[in-house]
């Protein structure tokens, strides 16, 4: 379990991470999306004790990161940066983690086998590929058996079968009661994952949903409506009670109407006597509703007229 | 929240073995770092061929000279002589063991490992201190015989049992094991190998001989304190400059010089974030 509270950092005047409050749960994903810059990275070096908070704090387990007695027994982590001395073998690199907790030589060959490294185990980690560094990454996590796992965008440059590979053991890792937090600047790629979503722009906690939840709001459809009475029309459909927003910067004829069927809508039209030129009913992709959460607030208001979707 | 599925992750079973970060294990995962790379290897293969190298080769050369009735050079000065240049290995050693840590990254993994920031300075400046001490001694017990040989040669051999170059031998070990900890608080302090390298060459070698220039008592004692003045001295059997402070005298004025320099760099590395 991960808990924020007020959890505020700043590098000079900048506010990366603005006094956010969030709990990571065990036993399943928790997604941390946000677009580049959002403050993912930064979150998750405070929870590692890497950086220091400017305000707020935050726990694991209950425990500030450097109160734990044991960290790699209880917290395991794979950060964006590549944090290996390229000049040692993937086996010593984890012999010497391993040694600072503790822990077994047999465990090190153990995770070894479990990321499939074995062939290149012995060879200095500086020739490794992307693929091959990540899965070491990834050893280095696992080492001791942490109940809590961090991933920072695992999946950034990986071919598609580390990518498949990745999902599968963030899955596994959250089925087997572990608390499990993965960031990703990818709707799509948390929509595969992440059971929990925790949204980020600008340092703040946009929504803080359930996926199901999240998909249900944001994948509803709205229809689009051409009229060249589109003022009269706007002024029906809201009168009916639904909601009615300009369907296009730069095309005045064009309404976004949500809440009801295309039917509803022409059988209104037709009722007053306007006609219609376009009916069509639109799925919101969930890209879309990510992008919408996440656009500057101020950008958001003077194009799109319509409330947040989700938590908040 | 599921406690029952969260179980296997934090069982009471495997919190029996209550697994503790000590200061031994910390000392045991950063002797494990320093053997496992190469550039341990050629910075020490360095040290102790230049140390000895050098020392042979200037004995060689100078043994005649020395040994002529007209001579007023120390020849205690001569027999470990090539610890001068080999000293720089030291030094860039010391600075490696941070600074590599920074460019590589490296440094993230080890306070995840180990978040105590203290702690991890000091098994850092044990074990690279312990290893250049054994190391130092030995080189310098190694420059001595083969100086020694052809000094002795020309029949102006010392005695190894005398009580300074009992000094001087272990005199090696400690110099150099206090001038791997100097380059590694500023490794420390700068977080970059060139820079930190350029510095402490700066320190030890150039600006230690360009005080001399300063006039007066105050340059005099300037020169008597620069680090690398101080603390070389135990080194040598003799001096060439006998302006010099006493050897055990300089040598504490460099271990505390040093020891400063790390509880600066030491309370940065607390602050900074990683
Ligand atoms: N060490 C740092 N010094 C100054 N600014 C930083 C530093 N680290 C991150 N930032 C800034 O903080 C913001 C958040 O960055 P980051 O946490 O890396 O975002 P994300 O991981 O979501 O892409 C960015 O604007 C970034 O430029
Ligand atoms: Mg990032």
């Amino acid at each position: 379990m991960i808990t924020a509270d007020g959890l505020t950092k700043r590098y000079g005047d900048k506010t990366a991470v603005d006094a956010i409050d969030f709990t990571v749960r065990p036993g399943s994903v928790t997604g941390f999306l946000g677009p580049n810059g959002a403050g993912k990275s930064t979150t998750m070096r405070m929870v590692m004790g890497l950086d220091h908070p400017s305000r707020g704090s935050v726990t694991v387990n209950g425990r500030a990161y450097r109160d734990l007695p044991a960290p790699l027994h209880e917290v395991g982590a794979l950060l964006e940066a590549k944090a290996i001395h390229g000049g040692r073998s993937a086996y010593n690199h984890l012999l010497w983690l391993a040694k600072s907790n503790g822990i077994s030589r047999k465990r090190v060959d153990e995770v070894i086998g479990l990321v499939g490294l074995g062939e290149v185990a012995r060879k200095r980690s500086g020739g490794f590929s992307l693929g091959m560094g990540q899965r070491l990454g990834i050893a280095a996590a696992l080492l001791g058996d942490p109940g809590v796992l961090l991933f920072d965008e695992p999946v950034n440059g990986l071919d598609p079968e580390g990518i498949r590979w990745i999902r599968t053991l963030i899955r596994n890792l959250a089925a087997e009661g572990r608390t499990v937090f993965v960031s990703s600047h990818l709707m799509s790629e948390m929509a595969l994952t992440a059971d929990h979503l925790l949204v980020i722009g600008r340092g703040r906690i946009l929504a803080d949903t359930g996926m199901a939840d999240f998909i249900a709001r944001n994948s509803a459809a709205y229809v689009r409506v051409r009229s060249p009475h589109a003022a009269p029309l706007a002024t029906a459909l809201t009168g009916a009670g639904w909601a009615v927003s300009p369907g296009s910067d730069d095309d005045r004829t064009a309404l976004r109407v949500e809440g009801a069927t295309a039917k509803q809508i022409g059988d209104l039209a037709g009722a007053h006597g306007l006609y219609l030129h376009e009916l069509t009913v639109v799925n919101a992709s969930l890209e879309e509703a990510f992008m919408r959460l996440t656009a500057d607030s101020v950008e958001y208001h003077a194009r799109i007229d319509q409330p947040i979707p989700a938590g908040v | 929240m599921t406690t029952a599925t969260l179980e296997p992750a934090t069982a009471p079973a495997r919190a029996t073995a209550a697994p503790r970060l000590t200061f031994g294990r910390l000392l045991d995962a950063e002797w494990t770092k320093l053997r496992t790379v190469r550039s341990t290897v050629w910075t020490l293969t360095a040290f102790v061929t230049l140390s000895v190298g050098l020392t042979a080769l200037i004995c060689l050369a100078a043994a005649g000279e020395l040994s002529a009735a007209d001579n007023d050079e120390p020849v205690g000065a001569f027999v470990t002589w090539g610890l001068l240049f080999g000293q720089l290995a030291a030094l860039v050693l010391g600075v490696l063991v941070a600074s590599a840590e920074y460019s590589s990254g490296m440094i993230r993994t080890t306070l995840a490992a180990a978040p105590r920031r203290w702690p991890v300075l000091a098994a850092k400046t044990t074990v690279l201190t312990g290893l250049l001490l054994v190391l130092g001694t030995i080189t310098s017990v190694a420059s001595f015989l083969a100086g020694n040989y052809f000094l002795s040669r020309e029949g102006i051999g010392l005695e190894i049992s005398d009580p300074e170059a009992l000094r001087a031998l272990l005199g090696g070990g400690l110099y150099v094991a206090v001038l791997g900890a100097f380059g590694l608080g500023l490794g420390v302090l700068m977080r970059h190998t060139a820079g930190a390298v350029t510095v402490g060459i700066a320190t030890i070698f150039v600006v230690g001989n360009l005080v001399n220039l300063v006039p007066g008592a105050f340059g005099e004692w300037l020169m008597k304190l620069m680090p690398g003045n101080a603390g070389s001295a135990i080194a040598n059997v003799e001096q060439f400059n006998p302006e010099l402070l006493e050897p055990w005298v300089g040598f504490a004025v460099f271990a505390g010089e040093t020891a400063l320099l790390l509880a600066v760099a030491g309370w940065l590395f607390a602050r900074r974030d990683a």
